[in-house]
């Protein structure tokens, strides 16, 4: 024993650790590494964040393409006119019930799907990706597959259906409503569902599966039913995910423009605040009440994203507690 | 209150070739506290969880009292468990913790509260109630999975090594802590473990498995004293038992320069099956230091004495060992006065006391018969 001692004490010859280098040198060295990040930085203000500043002083500018004399600055008057324009409040409001409706339903759908694809079956993972696959498709090719292939009233696959089902009892004059005529903003919304049901299941599907077993066994042997193990445990468990979700799909909707454009190209009560921004700027040219809106979108979206990053750090909180 | 019975019940995992518990039959009575213990992996967990209700039982039956519940599910089993991790309801107060199987039974707010509030004061948890178990210390989480047990006052307890997660000295202090109450409340409880002491100091009786089988169901001392085969003579006892195998002459078995008589009852058993060796084993308190010439002294070279003060353990190997003496564990135990400890590279002579050896079959591992 003594003896193995001594001898890795004589070959612990090691040379002495360098010197810290000096300060001066520190610096340089450090710049040394952060001077090829520099482009991409300035490259990412100058398209990401000067823009934004652009609008934000055009927000407070009289400026209209159609009258290039009037151009200077008013203060709030566009905000002012903004929030006080009929057009503009409707605006608002179908964002409004855009969104909640939207995020609601593919929440529901969503977690409905995550519970069963929580279960073990054969090919599972096969239906797994396959329910995917709506949030992999392009936004606007989505749109106009709803518009054309689904909800046109001539050869969508909707009447199709409609005309099939009736002629199998033997019948030729089946319904075929004009679907985005009779609901435009209920096409919008199911569009948008169908979209955004597949991200809803995967975060919910993430936060089932990350469920303690051991807490459920518990509950089972405590006597709670298959209901009351989910009402009492797994709900309870999932409320951040369900949260996260709502926030995240929030922060996506209310800017949503895609569908809008489109499916109705914002007609019949469907135009919601990014599509009236795009008609106020394109075809008003009225530059700065346009900037106004989009000001109002971004301070809306941002009070959203906020309180979706807090539930995403308490998410990640309450991870470590465990 | 029930008893508790395993009627050849077997789990065997889908895709697995050897169940995972093989007929089990273990019979536990109305009060009695039984341990199953073994190495990790010996179906111990998974026979408790077929008890729960968590696991199918793919044969075989198991009854508590006169109810078959092999197919019934675990809320309608009427018993309690307290899982390793403790598995307590991480957003739920500890007294809503304690309180959920009440509530889920419907019972009156009076009730429940009346109820927990006893089980808390009987674990010393009042000042926790309104604490979540994130807020807890692990002891406390412990206590807390035993109050969610005790409250509800279930016909068997259920415990899967409840006390694993705990630091030394407060897993000796728990250990007896849940003795003491399972005397108490007087309820039939099967405790899973994989550490023998706990095992051996908290059961009425214990199980030892190995590989899905159970080897030995006993009390603690039976097992200890007449451990009916190699496996469960290595297993229980710590130190574990000397165990090596002795080359057999002239009625004797013959290690080295030890030479043990063999009774003839064994000396029948073995010659009935033919056997030329014979595995013996010796705890280390079977072993005595004695001086060079007295008969059956045998010596050994000491190369670590641990001292744990009321006792010492003296750690040797045997000199001049012939190369084909087969298995042989490489070092001896014996229990020395730790206040007279030998020396390190001594050497000393060591005997067996007299009839405190245990011969088993080299064959089957079985115990001989003795006289």
């Amino acid at each position: 024993m003594s003896t193995t001692i001594e001898r890795r004490r004589d070959d612990v010859g090691t040379p002495p650790p360098p010197p810290p280098p000096s300060g001066a040198l520190r610096r340089t060295s450090d710049w040394a590494r952060r001077a090829p990040l520099l482009p991409a930085l300035i490259f990412t203000i100058v398209v990401t964040q000067l823009p934004f500043v652009v609008t934000l002083v055009v927000s407070f500018m009289d400026w209209n393409a159609y009258y290039p004399d009037e151009r200077g600055f008013t203060g709030f008057s566009n905000y002012a006119s903004v929030l006080t324009d009929v057009n503009m409040r409707e605006a608002i409001l179908t964002t409004v019930v855009l969104t909640v409706v939207v995020v609601l339903v593919s929440l529901l759908l969503g977690l409905g799907i995550a519970l069963l694809l929580d279960r073990r079956f054969r090919g599972r993972g096969v239906v797994r990706t396959m329910m995917i696959t709506p949030f992999l498709v392009v936004p606007v090719a989505a749109a106009l597959l709803w518009k054309h292939a689904l909800f046109n009233p001539e050869y969508g696959l909707l009447n199709g259906t409609l005309t099939a089902i009736w002629r199998l009892f033997g019948s030729d004059d089946a319904p075929q409503p004009d679907w985005i005529t009779a609901a435009p903003l209920v096409s919008v919304e199911i569009a948008l569902i169908w979209q955004w049901t597949p991200f809803m299941m995967l975060i919910l599907l993430a936060g089932l599966q990350s469920r303690p077993l051991d807490v459920i066994e518990a509950a089972r042997i405590d006597g709670a039913s298959s209901w009351q193990v989910f009402r009492y445990m797994t709900f309870p468990h999932l409320r951040r995910y369900l949260e996260l979700g709502a926030l995240l799909g929030s922060i996506y909707i209310v800017q949503n423009f895609d569908a809008v454009f489109t499916i109705t190209s914002g007609g019949l009560g469907t135009a919601n605040l990014p599509y009236v921004i795009y008609q106020t700027f394109y075809q008003a040219h009225d530059y700065g009440r346009a900037s106004a809106a989009g000001v109002v979108v971004v301070i809306g979206t941002i009070v959203i994203a906020t309180l979706a990053l807090r539930t995403v750090s308490t998410l990640f909180q309450e991870e470590n507690a465990r | 209150m029930a008893s508790v019975t395993y009627d050849a019940a077997s789990r065997i995992y889908p895709g697995a070739e050897r169940p995972a518990v093989d007929s089990l039959d273990l019979e536990i009575a109305d009060g009695e506290f039984l341990v199953l213990v073994g190495p990790s992996g010996c179906g111990k967990s998974t026979s408790l969880r077929m008890l729960a209700g968590l696991e199918d039982v793919d044969r075989g039956a198991i009854r508590i009292g006169d109810r078959d519940v092999t197919h019934l599910k675990s809320k309608d089993r009427d018993i309690a468990m307290v899982f390793q991790s403790y598995a307590l309801y991480p957003h739920m107060t500890v007294a809503d913790n304690m309180g959920f199987a009440l509530e889920i039974a419907g019972r009156s707010r009076e009730e429940i509260s009346r109820r927990v509030a006893e089980a808390a004061r009987i674990l010393d948890l009042e000042e926790f109630l309104d604490r979540r178990p994130k807020a807890l210390s692990g002891g406390q989480r412990q206590r807390v999975a035993m109050g969610r047990a005790i409250v509800r006052d279930p016909q068997v307890f259920l415990m899967d090594e409840p006390l694993s997660n705990l630091d030394a000295k407060l897993r000796v202090q728990t250990r007896t802590q849940i003795a003491a109450l399972q005397r108490r409340l007087g309820t039939t409880t099967v405790y899973v473990t994989h550490d023998q002491v706990e095992a051996m100091t908290m059961g009425d009786r214990v199980a030892v498995l190995r590989a899905g089988v159970l080897e030995q169901c006993d009390t603690p001392l039976r097992l200890y004293q007449e451990p009916v085969n190699v496996f469960v003579a290595g297993f229980i006892g710590s130190p574990g038992m000397n165990l090596a195998e002795f080359a057999l002459d002239d009625g004797h078995a013959v290690l080295g320069q030890a030479r043990i008589p063999v009774p003839t009852a064994a000396l029948g058993a073995l010659s009935a099956e033919g056997a030329r060796t014979v595995v013996a084993g010796f705890r280390p308190e079977s072993l005595e230091l004695v001086g060079a010439g007295e008969p059956g002294a045998f010596p050994v070279d000491v190369t670590v004495v641990e001292e744990l003060g009321s006792d010492a353990f003296l750690h040797g190997s045997l000199p001049d060992l012939p190369p084909d003496s087969g298995t042989l564990s490489d070092s001896v135990i014996a229990r020395v006065d730790p206040t007279r400890p030998p020396a390190k590279g001594e050497r000393v002579h060591l005997r067996i006391q007299p009839g405190r050896e245990h011969l088993f079959s080299p064959s089957s591992g079985r115990r001989l018969p003795a006289a």
